[in-house]
């Protein structure tokens, strides 16, 4: 039961980087390099269409909110249309293509509610308007300028271009929004689509590799655990891939961009703004120190809490035999509180660095208000600058939040690989010679002093010896642990033998082409294996035999009759592994089939279950008309086979004991005769 | 939501710590909201030349005061509502898993473990959101809605707050219905994966089958078909929840490029400042996350929700196995069994036992014998109170079992079940698990008894070392000899051995079972098994077939019958005199 559920896996937790795991991870991308290149670079542009709105406003501040300067004109001269007022043509300076030195400047103010038209043009904010006799002034450090007070219409004449640009600008800015939207969804896409393919293909090597490891591999490892490398590992790596490996470089490019685009508006507030960048590089480093372990520990305590939890299910009735409860209460409360602590503990280094972080940004905010607005008072940046300066810092803050989250994955994803690779490098120690032997498989079988162990030095088969001619029909009985189901095994390569020799027509059957055996060899097992699916299906498994030939088969096994009583025939789903069918229909399901596949030798390992006397009858008669010209090798369990071999071995501890036929057995009263009284002699009556 | 009453101590102890949580987001909120506006007013200082170098510092002193605030009160709001939800986490995990406890072996059969797991885990963590996350989006969605809305209208402008918000409740419509959305193909996909899941279960468990039919190639195809058609499913869900930040962006871009082109024209008109402008924009920002979790905090609660439903049903199921009213004052039990007509059927209609009396005086030995599937462990069961057995029929000195307190009768009853259970503590607290306070000497004792500790003393760490994964893996037989000294350890006035030396061949038996011996000599016993050698030395052996005791008697007296102990018995000489040769 525990092993279905594997809760001490996650225990064990990978560096959350593993240059040489990595590596060989990229390596399955490789494939895909020009369309993960195309996400990159289409990241690029969605960057760059997030980076656009600060800079898009702050143009929209400096040049068309802001008044910016005029430039003024005799009417008729003006290279661009502009606004006549009082005998003078002014054109807004965003209007112009090139300098005009020659020309005069003007300038539209704004001085306690009132709108001025001021001659002349100057930087800066500190300013004021005053009365010089009849004229108007303005006084600012730049000197003196004469000043004319405009009505509101007048001023809003002024600003239609302004209008007219900033509706410009916002259409501007739909476009882009658009074009980031469409990009961003088609990063999204194809990032994933090919996040999924790379994993399809890690899990079909997964799946192909478990397919050609031997039984052996089987006998150790639990099958649960195998599922999960094949599901749930291969799962983290897609996390990893299209949540991590790409969103890296649009962090990247965003923290790029940003530097980037700083320091082209104002390289002096931009250096300024990094000056705490230092806190910021510090207080990530201390902060994944911290974190990992955290993050490591709660893990480990959840790990902890769902294996104690699934034991305790498990074993609840040796609990409840015991009255343990309360004690058993007591250390699950540990477990779980300990669990309890630990993410209080990761939740108090969020709770810590995040408003950190946060910290740091006000402190740069500060510093651009305090240095950036001192520039903008002197006039040494526009204002929308300072305000481009402060959007920009704030999503320089964004992704630095996240990177959290974004360790934690890599550090399963690099756990979850390391389990994978380590079962893709188990190597397949059964397979096929370079140069197989081309041999017809007759059906002679001999084994030369066969010497075979599951475990080293635990010998199951020691110094087995035997002979079936071609077409003949051998019994194999003995006592449980005998060495009948080993023999059966070894036919067909399931396992390797550690001495001696198997030859089939002569051939010793490493020599052969593994699937050739194979096919070959039939093997019906005790306990008939069911796949989900209909019966036809679990007939043909994934062969191609139509189903005439399906029903033609189950007719020659007798299986026909039963199975056209089920309510959908062969079409019928075989539900929970064939649970709802009695052993002695499993039986001859498992006939059909191996006679399907139309082998030379046929192997059978006879349930041991207990089957009426009509079943048995079928059995019996399925079992004479699939053996007819074939080499048939049964692990009989019945006295009706046993009468009926032509040959039959019995076998002892390993070693085969008696060979002879069933008469000549019984009449040298030995080792055979003892068994046949105890497992045989009471169907005879049956 | 009412099954959210089932946490109503929890709730009523902490919902002060959740109240202070609140408080501190709405004092990080309320703050957070001072900075557009300050921005607004220094921007419009500086822009009417209004400002000195000195004014600067100032109101970068308030920055840096707020700034205080907000980091203080980030810390404190994750603290009482993370810290909360995560406290709850606990204790929700605690009740579930003491009422699992309770509930009695029936439950057990109808529940699998996975399912069981699946609760414990899943639903405890959908909960937790709810009263974590949930509980943060829903305060945020709320109140900084209202309040950077009526910021924005109050102190800015209406007509463009107006504009500007409308295609923000888009956004939460869009986050609701893609919410859904996403979740219905998110379960497509793990409807998928389990799909897989099984493929490759089924697979590896038939492997042998795969193997001799030469079937790999095909098997990779037909996973490959599955693993495409998980790839597929992703895809249909990637085509949706990719669609949703962009299309998140892209409508609170609109909403920017209201402010950028309406706002702009409205302060070239002079009808508000450009720092009521530069605010404008800074609220605008701190509205989309709000928008965006009204959509989220819907599903969060709602999942929250039906995990709480789910769990309240488990958390509700009565436990059947308990001390009734009735329960007797007993101190110890002495170990005098009598079953008067005992009949017993399982709660689903399936009958086991029929017709059972026995009598087992202090002190004797009782064995039981008869094939799989006869009924015995059935027994055992019921004398441990695994089920409820019908009352009046089983009496244990003189006592109706069911009045006997659940603690004693389990107490003084040492059980040996047939399924060796071992925990994965180490060998010395597996063998002491009734009782921490045995010593190692009792311990080692015991061990020698039920023929354990020499093979413990093999292993490096001895009886420290772990059982199971992380420790050592033992053999059935020696897993079988640690459950009998577990049992033994605790000196129990009636010992029952169930069906318990299966693992073990004959020989072994015999020796195990003539070390029991000086144990068992004057205290009852039950010996169930299938096995004559372990019954023959009873005081009385009954022979159970389908539910009811067809012979009774002595070793000797059952062999003269031609019953089924005789054949039994034959059975398995002939099985020892096979064992035996030497080939």
């Amino acid at each position: 039961m525990n092993e279905e559920y594997n809760y001490h896996e996650e225990e064990a937790l990978g560096k959350g980087y593993d240059g040489r795991l990595m590596k060989r991870l990229l390596l399955y991308a490789r494939p895909y390099w020009l369309i993960i290149l195309a996400c990159i670079i289409l990241l690029l542009f969605v960057t760059a269409t997030e980076l656009a709105r600060p800079y898009l406003i702050k143009i929209a501040i400096d040049d068309y909110i802001t008044p910016g300067p005029l430039v003024v004109w005799e009417p008729g001269d003006e290279p661009q249309e502009g606004i006549e007022y009082r005998g003078q043509v002014y054109v807004p300076r965003h209007r112009l293509t090139e300098e005009y030195p020659g020309q005069a400047k003007a300038q539209l103010l704004t001085y306690e509610g009132d709108f001025y038209l001021v001659d002349g043009y100057m930087e800066g904010t500190d300013y004021s308007v005053q009365r010089d006799g009849e004229r108007l002034v303005l006084d600012s450090e730049a000197g003196l300028f004469a000043a004319t007070p405009l009505a509101d219409e007048d001023y809003r004449a002024f600003r239609g271009p302004d209008r007219d640009a900033l509706i410009r600008l916002a259409l501007i800015y739909l476009a882009i929004i658009a074009l980031g939207f469409g990009l961003n969804y088609l990063q999204i896409y194809f990032l994933h689509r090919t996040g999924q393919q790379i994993i399809f293909n890690i899990r079909h090597q997964v799946f192909s590799h478990l397919q050609r490891l031997s039984l052996r591999f089987f006998d150790t490892n639990p099958v649960g655990r195998l599922v999960t490398r094949v599901t749930n590992d291969t799962e983290a790596l897609d996390q990893m891939f299209t949540g991590v490996v790409v969103y890296l470089f649009k962090d990247i490019f965003m923290l790029l961009g940003i530097v980037i685009v700083m320091l082209q508006l104002n390289t002096r507030l931009a250096l300024v703004s990094f000056t705490l960048m230092p806190l910021v590089i510090i207080a990530t480093i201390v902060f994944r120190i911290k974190a990992r372990g955290a993050y490591r520990e709660v893990r480990v305590r959840l790990a902890r809490i769902n294996a104690t939890l699934a034991e305790n299910i498990t074993g609840m009735r040796t609990v409840h035999i015991f009255h343990q409860m309360k004690k058993k209460y007591r250390e699950f409360n540990e477990i779980n509180h300990a669990h309890y602590r630990a993410s209080f503990r990761e939740l108090k280094i969020f709770a810590v660095f995040r408003p950190f972080i946060d910290l740091v940004y006000f402190l740069a905010l500060a510093l651009l208000i305090w240095y950036g607005g001192g520039n903008v008072i002197q006039g040494l940046i526009p204002f929308g600058v300072l305000y481009a300066f402060i959007q920009y810092i704030e999503m320089f803050f964004r992704p630095i939040n996240d990177m959290a989250e974004k360790y934690n994955i890599m550090q399963s994803a690099m756990a979850s690989s390391e389990r994978i690779f380590q079962l893709l490098d188990t190597p397949v120690d059964i397979k096929s010679p370079q140069q197989p032997v081309p041999a017809e498989i007759e059906g002679e079988i001999e084994f030369c002093n066969v010497w075979f162990a599951y475990n080293p030095g635990e010998w199951v088969l020691r110094d087995v010896s035997f002979t079936i001619e071609k077409g003949q029909t051998v019994a194999f009985v003995g006592a449980t642990g005998a060495g009948k189901t080993s023999i059966i095994n070894l036919i067909s390569r399931l396992y390797d033998i550690q001495k001696g020799q198997i030859l089939i027509d002569g051939v010793d059957i490493k020599e052969m082409d593994l699937d050739h055996l194979r096919k070959n060899v039939a093997v019906v097992l005790q306990d008939v294996f069911m796949f989900s699916g209909t019966i036809a299906d679990n007939i043909r498994l994934n062969s191609d035999i139509d189903d005439q030939q399906i029903q033609h088969i189950a007719e020659v096994v007798d299986a026909h009759r039963f199975i056209s009583r089920l309510p959908r025939a062969y079409e019928s789903e075989v539900k929970e592994r064939g649970a709802t069918m009695s052993a002695g229909q499993r039986q001859l399901l498992a006939f059909a089939r191996a006679l399907a596949f139309e082998p030379k030798i046929l192997i059978l390992d006879e349930a041991t279950a207990n089957i009426d006397t009509e079943t048995e009858q079928v059995i019996q008669k399925a079992m004479n008309t699939i053996s007819r010209g074939r080499t048939t090798l049964v692990v009989a369990h019945r006295l009706s086979t046993i009468q009926s071999a032509d040959k039959i071995i019995v076998m002892h501890k390993g070693k085969v004991r008696e060979i002879g036929s069933h008469q000549e057995l019984l009449a040298r009263g030995g080792y055979y005769y003892n068994l046949y009284q105890l497992q045989y002699k009471e169907q005879e009556t049956g | 939501m009412k099954s959210f009453l089932l946490l109503k101590d929890f709730f009523r102890k902490n919902a002060w710590r959740y109240a202070l949580g609140v408080l501190w987001l709405i004092l990080v909120n309320s703050a957070q909201l001072i900075i557009p506006y300050l921005l607004g007013y220094i921007t419009d200082q500086i822009e009417t030349g209004q400002v000195a170098t000195a004014d600067l510092w100032r109101f970068s002193g308030y920055i840096l005061a707020i700034a205080a605030v907000i980091v203080v009160s980030r810390y404190f709001w994750r603290i009482y509502i993370m810290g909360t939800a995560r406290m709850l986490e606990f204790h929700l995990r605690d009740m579930l898993f003491s009422h699992l406890q309770k509930l009695s072996a029936n439950f057990y059969n109808e529940h699998k473990t996975g399912d069981l797991m699946a609760h414990a885990t899943n639903d405890v963590n959908a909960v937790r959101m709810a009263l974590g996350l949930g509980i943060i989006m829903l305060t945020d969605s709320i109140f900084l809605t209202v309040a950077t809305v009526i910021i924005m209208t109050q102190v800015i402008d209406i007509r463009l707050t107006a504009l500007a918000l409308l295609p923000l409740p888009f956004m939460a419509v869009l986050v609701t219905f893609a919410g859904r959305l996403i979740h219905d193909r998110f379960k497509a996909v793990q409807a998928t994966f389990s799909d897989m899941t099984d493929r490759v279960q089924e697979n590896l468990s038939g492997i042998r089958v795969i193997k001799t039919f030469v079937q790999e190639d095909s098997e990779v195809e037909r996973f490959d078909q599955v693993a495409q058609r998980l790839v597929f499913k992703n895809m249909d869900l990637v085509k949706v929840w990719g669609l949703f930040m962009p299309l998140v962006q892209f409508i609170s871009g609109l909403s920017y490029l209201v402010v950028l082109g309406y706002g702009g024209i409205l302060v070239i008109e002079g009808s508000i400042t450009l720092g009521a402008f530069v605010a404008f924009n800074t609220y605008l920002a701190m509205l989309i996350w709000p928008m965006m979790a009204l959509g989220w905090v819907i599903n969060v609660l709602q999942r929250g929700a039906s995990s709480m439903e789910r769990l309240k049903v488990l958390l509700e199921t009565e436990p059947e196995v308990v001390d009734g009213p009735d329960v007797q004052d007993v101190d110890r039990l002495k170990g005098e069994l009598e079953i008067r007509n005992l009949d017993f059927s399982y709660p689903d209609g399936t009958a086991v036992l029929e017709d059972i009396n026995i009598k087992l005086p202090r002190g004797n030995t009782l064995a039981i014998i008869g094939r799989t599937g006869s009924g015995k462990s059935t027994l055992a069961n019921l004398l441990l109170r695994l089920y409820d057995p019908p009352s009046g029929r089983i009496f244990i000195d003189g006592i109706d079992i069911n009045q006997i307190p659940l603690e004693v009768l389990r107490r003084d009853i040492g059980y040996v079940p047939q399924d060796a259970f071992l925990f994965s503590t180490t060998l010395h607290e597996n063998i002491a698990f009734a009782d921490d306070s045995y010593a190692r000497e009792q311990v080692e004792e015991t061990a020698k008894l039920a023929q354990i500790y020499d093979n413990i003393v093999e292993f490096p760490r001895k009886f420290d070392t772990l059982s199971g994964e992380r420790g050592v893996t033992l053999s059935g037989g020696q897993k079988q000899r640690m459950t009998i000294a577990r049992a033994l350890i605790k000196n129990p006035a009636l010992l029952i051995l169930d069906d318990c030396l299966s693992a073990v061949d004959t020989g072994t038996e015999e020796q195990i079972l003539k070390g029991l011996r000086r144990f068992m000599s004057g205290r009852s016993s039950i010996i169930i098994s299938h096995r004559v050698s372990t019954v023959q030395d009873a005081d009385e052996i009954m022979v159970m077939d389908q539910g009811r005791i067809i012979e009774q008697g002595t070793h000797e007296e059952l062999l003269k019958r031609d019953g089924l102990y005789r054949q039994l018995h034959h059975k398995q000489q002939l099985e020892k005199l096979i064992a035996e040769d030497r080939g």
